[in-house]
């Protein structure tokens, strides 16, 4: 279980975050005093920290500069300034991401796996039963030989094998496929998913994806 | 100042001198004084009257043609004052003071505007920011409550839009450069006005064509996420019931720039309100159709497009479609290093 760090003074935003983290999986810690709070952000072991850029005293800019002075931990910078400005100095002092508030939740856990994801080390291919991923060739290996997917076949492949075992939403994976710049509508989902399923089941996988009703699906 | 307003002026003068010259030739002559005597008298006192006359013109005209050459160049006249030296002859003298005084004041005066405007365009920025703190936690909370809160996160979503317009009406009427242009790749601009709405989309059955949009411009990201947003918000207005609606982004790119086309298949704009409406609080037949315009958007787009140096235009047919088309220059020589 990865562990989310919240550097966030609004306790209301605050609340609704960790139990949205909560909800999605992950251990949330938070800030709550914010004097100094740089020795526990750096004593806190979190794999992701959630930053946000109007601090009391300190501002997130200067915080994540001096983070990055001693620690490689990767930092959301999470901010209601909607100024280029902002962007532009988090990422040069060293931010894996930059979201703007309001977010809209699904699209801060899918930017948050997928930081999580890049800070890992991937050299090794996901696999499913017995079947090699090549996201880069967009193919499957297995015994069967090779079989290729479109973009967007894999590209919900993948988000299902990463939560594999669980319930993904339609409404994730919609906002998943969107954030790729496939801007696909309901109907080509629907189209999507069960060519998916007809492709892994020439490929010697049955049923490997099954639809819970008003929920989402579930790769087995 | 020309030479025969002038004259006119200081004809009582003239005429006076004239007459005072003549009695001083009539009596010399009469007392006796030679012919010769007397012409010399004449001529010397023509020449005294005329340069007299001269220097007084040619010192006045010197100063004015000056003041008026300052005034025409000038880019703010209420500055004129500090741009001609002081003249040296007394009613001179008292208008430059009052011009002086009345350009000081004005300048005050215009210093105290820009002052309260600036004053006023910060605390909105910081009122914005403000206010996105609750409505954030909102969203927060509706998305915690599951499907309940979805009802509510489409209003809070409206309020966050008409938010996001005060703060870019205040950023776009500011003379301060508060935008930094760098290069934007317009996949993620309009990526991320897309997701943000996506359910609205997803509920109109809107589809989305993109074509080239792998490309870089000069822009400033965030500015230009408003500017899409903006368009897209328009287009969802105005769709007609009749057909599938679909809106396309097209960018294409030229020698010496990108443009991007961005359209859509609704009930478009009438050809007699076209060309109007980049205009403020101009509405036209579709805004008196739809209690929802205020004639706001595309005016603060147009202003932001040009602050940014992006050129825009509109072209449309009735019940056909609308293309707002973007032009963004292209400069290799600057290039924002990250």
């Amino acid at each position: 279980m990865s562990r989310i760090l919240l550097v966030e003074d609004d306790i209301p935003i605050r609340q609704e975050l960790s139990e949205l983290l909560r909800n999605a999986g992950y251990e949330d810690v938070c800030i709550t005093d914010f004097t100094d709070p740089l020795p526990e952000i750096l004593s806190s072991s979190a794999d992701l920290i959630l930053l946000d850029i109007n601090l009391p005293g300190m501002n997130g800019e200067q915080l994540l500069r001096e983070i990055r002075r001693s620690s490689q931990t990767p930092v959301i910078m999470v901010t209601s300034r909607t100024s280029e400005l902002d962007e532009v100095l988090s990422m040069s002092y060293g931010a894996d991401d930059y979201i703007t508030k309001p977010y809209n939740p699904t699209i801060l856990l899918l930017r948050i796996s997928a930081v999580l994801k890049r800070s890992r080390d991937t050299a090794v291919s996901p696999t499913y039963r017995g079947i090699t991923i090549d996201t880069a060739k967009g193919s499957l290996t297995g015994e069967n030989g090779e079989l290729i997917l479109t973009k967007n076949e894999m590209l919900i492949f993948r988000t299902l094998l990463e939560k594999k075992g669980s319930i993904v939403s339609r409404n994730e994976l919609m906002t998943m496929l969107w954030d790729n710049a496939e801007y696909i509508n309901d109907n080509a989902l629907t189209v999507n998913i069960s060519r998916l399923r007809t492709k892994l089941a020439d490929f010697g996988c049955e049923n490997a994806i099954e639809t819970r009703k008003k929920q989402g699906y579930i790769l087995l | 100042m020309s030479f025969s307003r002038f004259f006119r002026d200081r004809l009582p003068a003239v005429c006076i001198y004239t007459l005072v010259s003549l009695l001083t030739i009539i009596f010399t002559r009469a007392s006796g004084g030679d012919m010769q005597g007397v012409f010399m008298i004449g001529i010397i006192l023509l020449a005294g009257g005329i340069s007299i006359l001269l220097w007084d013109y040619l010192r006045r005209s010197s100063f004015y043609k000056r003041l008026f050459k300052a005034l025409e160049a000038a880019d703010r006249k209420y500055l004129v004052s500090e741009m001609v030296p002081e003249p040296e002859f007394a009613d001179g003298e008292a208008l430059y003071q009052i011009i002086s005084e009345a350009c000081r004041d004005m300048y005050e005066n215009v210093a105290k505007q820009k002052r309260i405007s600036s004053e006023f365009r910060e605390y909105i920025e910081l009122w914005v920011h403000e206010i996105k703190l609750p409505v954030s936690s909102l969203l927060l909370m509706c998305h915690n409550d599951g499907e309940a809160g979805e009802r509510y996160a489409l209003q809070i979503r409206r309020i966050d839009d008409y938010i996001e317009n005060v703060l870019f009406y205040a950023r776009s009427e500011n003379a301060e450069k508060d935008y930094i242009i760098k290069e934007v790749r317009l996949q993620k601009a309009f990526g991320a006005v897309a997701m943000k709405n996506m359910e609205a989309l997803h509920e109109r059955g809107v589809s989305i064509v993109t074509e080239g949009l792998d490309t870089n411009v000069m822009t400033d990201s965030k500015w230009l996420e408003y500017i899409l947003g903006q368009l897209l918000g328009n287009s969802m207005k105005y769709f007609r019931p009749d057909c599938e609606p679909e809106i396309s982004l097209k960018a294409e790119t030229f020698p010496d720039r990108t443009e991007l086309r961005f359209r859509d298949n609704g009930t478009g704009i009438a050809a007699s309100d076209l060309p109007y409406i980049f205009e403020k609080s101009f509405t036209g037949e579709n805004g008196r159709n739809s209690s929802r315009s205020t004639g706001m958007g595309l005016y603060i787009v147009k202003s932001l497009c040009d602050r940014l140096g992006h050129r825009i235009s509109a072209d449309s047919e009735k019940d056909s479609f609308t293309e707002i088309t973007i032009t963004f220059g292209r400069n290799d020589h600057i290039k924002f290093e990250d």
